[in-house]
């Protein structure tokens, strides 16, 4: 064994779970925002719902972000990159104002969210558990 | 830099809570007004009044808010009661009263509790998901 070599972080090494999780986590807490934005937005007229794209295309996906080269440019947020409007059949109900937004539908989402956060700060509990394990001497 | 999005969600619910309870202020005051007739020999009588939402791109944040665009008036006709005793009375003996439906308010302060409720739960869910994170530091040590 050669003393002081680092094998590099590849896919399937612990580490890469850290890496995952965090990632994993982010993407959730930005969907809560979006969610945030749509129940806050329940009872505006003509407000479209809004989604930010699955995790699975998010981690396929390389995103550029656009550079702001004057200032009045607006700096797009994460959020505002990836929200997308959800279409008539993706929706639950339209209201007659043209809102998309059902209370139900919205929460379960932010359930089903909250839920994967908790699972994303489980494993890096766990795993962060499991390096001290290998490095404590007691 | 983008702003911390959970830290997004309690402002974002934050709004929604306020821009609630102000429909619900109005309301309470058309429920309070529903039998405020005018003082004058036919004078108006109060108007309903109601509240207009709107979507609103918060700058420092880069998201969504909602804020309360206005508050209109419901242009409703008013209901005629006879009362020729009344100092309103015009010289018919009639009344205007507000057009003020209470069923339609009751209905109005539900589907604001509702949507209020709906906003509690997410920053109670943004809370949690915060402490959860805190959480793992406090596991490690």
């Amino acid at each position: 064994m050669i003393v002081g070599h680092v094998a590099p972080t590849m896919p399937g090494d612990q580490l890469y779970v850290f890496g995952l999780a965090h990632r994993h986590a982010n993407w959730a807490s930005t969907r809560q925002a979006a969610i945030a934005g749509n129940i806050a937005n329940a009872d505006t007229p003509g407000y479209r719902a809004r989604d930010i794209a699955a995790f699975e295309t998010e981690m396929a996906a390389t995103r550029l972000q656009m550079a702001a080269t004057r200032s009045q440019h607006l700096e797009l947020t994460q959020s505002q990159m990836q929200a997308e409007d959800v279409d008539k059949a993706g929706a639950w109900e339209v209201t007659h104002s043209s809102n998309t937004v059902s209370l139900d539908e919205q929460l379960m989402k932010a359930d089903e969210t909250a839920r994967s956060h908790q699972l994303d700060m489980s494993v890096i509990g766990t795993f962060h558990r499991m390096l001290l394990t290998s490095v404590s001497f007691r | 830099m983008s702003a911390d999005p959970l830290a997004m969600v309690s402002r974002i619910a934050g709004a929604g809570l306020e821009a609630q309870s102000y429909r619900l202020r109005v309301v309470s005051e058309n429920i309070a007004n529903a039998q405020s007739t005018g003082g004058t020999e036919g004078a108006d009588p109060y108007r309903r009044k109601t509240v207009v939402f709107g979507a609103e791109l918060d700058r420092e944040l880069g998201a969504l808010t909602v804020e309360v665009k206005r508050t209109a008036v419901d242009d409703t006709p008013f209901t005629v009661e006879y009362d020729p005793g009344h100092p309103a009375a015009n010289a018919q003996g009639e009344v205007k009263m507000p057009n003020v439906n209470l069923l339609v308010e009751m209905a109005d302060m539900r589907e604001a509790n509702l949507s209020y409720e709906a906003n509690l739960q997410m920053m109670k869910r943004a809370r949690s998901m915060v402490s959860m994170t805190i959480d793992l530091l406090r596991s490690g040590s």
